[in-house]
């Protein structure tokens, strides 16, 4: 590759990482957007929210959110060890309150907040079998007081989904940002396998986890058939030995 | 005759006769009638409890467990000191087992509330706690789904069950693993449909065997109020309060012949005597 070509790429890698939070996380939010918008249809809710952990797992910043407050509460953080919110990421539990403003501290809390005080709420942990990624709660379910059992059950069912789409959503933007600021690095001319470690050495976690799989795997490229075979065979072994230790 | 090392304490002079425990026929009678929790130490592993709170009353001690990086290779810190409640989970719970169990003596571990970081660790330290510290119940209306603590829990899990410490879990509602919830040692324990706190269901298709309340049921929560709330983590402390019930009259009870006693008695059981 020529250098004037090097440097073009370089370039247009570096101002891609730059724009990088400002256009990739457009999908991701529409997705996160649709979950919350079908979870308040599903539960003929006035509202849903979504709120996920952030990096430090020191907050819950809230995403999404459609119907009554819902411009109030996108981009809301509160403390992850606060609130009906907190508990339930922490406990990994579902849980329902009947009559909200009777725990005047929520009440006076985030819901006068948002200019809209529940009387009810669902609130159900988003989790994978890898991590906790947040919660998405459901205020005022059905028009009626209270959630039954099968409110509960749809949700932990929507929730589990709704988790899985935000998990490989959230991987895919943190792949692409990886690849590109590793790219977008001032070691111009290191290969991307050597720059990929670089990268894995300083990025936050999680990734710095994925910058060090891509790494080993844009390293793997270059090697030999047979090598790649073996690796192969070392990763489905690997694998399969994570799936055998949880039962599903 | 030599006997391999295991087989020596089945030898007839060591090992003695074990009384029996349970009657013929288990009856509510026979289970409950008189019992008061007097004597059963029962850990509530939560956010803490208020025990300023009338649902609840004194509480016989309590530890915080916190995360700690440079502690391997439980990496908790365990400090025993009186605290309150973070969130009032641990408090709803508290009164749950009080109502059903008066005289018990409750202890609170309190696992959340400081960081969400290394949850899993703290967790698993805190019903470690419980185990290894006289407890006869443990409560726990909470779990973790993440696989990397598969093998942590389920060592805590035999612990507990070898030493007869009565784990009772609430299962997590949302799909895929739940730890300890799912481990046959424990009582694991889904809301039913019912509100009365002595009344509960077995389901002979595990891993979840216990319905209890948990649905709109009123509990007691932060600033001595109360909230009416629905969640498997409030029929987790109804199956914990009739543990301690049924332990406090029968203390010789094992982990084993308490869930034969639960499912004898429980609602959906055909009574002995219609022919079931």
């Amino acid at each position: 590759m020529s250098a004037r070509r090097r440097d073009a790429l370089t370039e247009l890698a570096q101002l891609a990482a730059n724009a990088g939070p400002a256009l990739v996380p457009v999908g991701h939010r529409e997705l996160l957007l649709q979950i919350t918008e079908t979870a308040r249809r599903l539960f003929s809710a006035m509202a849903c929210s979504l709120a996920l952990l952030t990096e430090d797992e020191e907050e819950l910043e809230f995403i999404s959110a459609s119907g009554a407050g819902a411009e109030a509460v996108r981009e809301l953080r509160i403390p992850a060890t606060q609130g009906i919110a907190g508990w339930v990421v922490m406990s990994g539990q579902a849980i329902a309150v009947d009559d909200v403003a009777t725990d005047a501290r929520f009440a006076a809390g985030v819901a006068a907040t948002t200019g809209y005080v529940p009387r009810s709420i669902i609130a159900m942990p988003l989790q994978t079998e890898r991590r906790v990624l947040g919660v998405i709660e459901v205020l005022d379910p059905g028009g009626r007081p209270g959630a039954t059992l099968s409110d509960m059950e749809l949700l932990s069912l929507f929730a589990g989904l709704a988790a899985l789409a935000i998990e490989a959503s959230t991987m895919f933007g943190d792949l692409g940002r990886v690849l590109l600021e590793s790219l977008a690095g001032a070691d111009v001319d290191a290969d991307l396998a050597t720059r990929l470690r670089r990268r894995a050495e300083t990025a936050p976690k999680p990734r710095r986890d994925l910058a060090d799989v891509t790494a080993l795997l844009s390293e793997l490229g270059q090697a030999g058939p047979d090598e790649r075979r073996l690796a192969v065979r070392v990763l489905r072994d690997v694998l399969a030995f994570t799936r055998g230790r949880s039962p599903a | 005759m030599t006997l391999p090392a295991w087989s020596e304490q089945f030898a007839r002079e060591r090992l003695g006769q074990v009384p029996a425990t349970l009657p013929p026929v288990v009856s509510r009678r026979w289970a409950f009638e008189g019992a008061t929790g007097a004597g059963v130490r029962v850990a509530v592993v939560d956010s803490g409890i208020d025990a300023s709170h009338p649902a609840v009353g004194a509480i016989s001690g309590g530890v915080i467990v916190e995360y700690d990086a440079d502690a391997p290779p439980s990496y908790a810190r365990i400090t025993e000191v009186e605290h309150g409640d973070v969130f009032g989970h641990g408090t709803a719970c508290a009164g749950i087992i009080r109502a059903l169990a008066p005289r018990c003596e409750l202890f609170s571990v309190r696992v959340l509330g400081s960081r969400l970081t290394g949850k899993g660790p703290v967790f698993a330290a805190g019903v470690r706690w419980a185990v290894e510290h006289g407890m006869h119940v443990v409560n726990m209306s909470l779990s973790t789904g993440k696989q990397d603590y598969f093998g942590l829990f389920h060592e805590i899990a035999d612990l507990a069950y070898f030493r007869n410490v009565m784990l009772v879990c609430a299962i997590n509602n949302v799909p895929g693993p739940s730890y300890p919830s799912q481990y046959a040692s424990v009582f694991s324990v889904a809301a039913h449909l019912g509100k009365d706190p002595l009344h509960f269901d077995y389901n002979p298709h595990p891993p979840v065997e216990f319905g209890a309340p948990g649905i709109g049921i009123d509990v007691a929560w932060l600033d001595q109020g109360s909230i009416t709330a629905s969640g498997n983590s409030f029929a987790a402390p109804h199956i914990a309060g009739v543990v301690t019930s049924i332990l406090s009259k029968h203390p010789r009870l094992t982990a084993f012949e308490m869930k034969t006693v639960l499912a004898a008695l429980a609602d959906n059981r055909i009574p002995p005597d219609a022919g079931g």
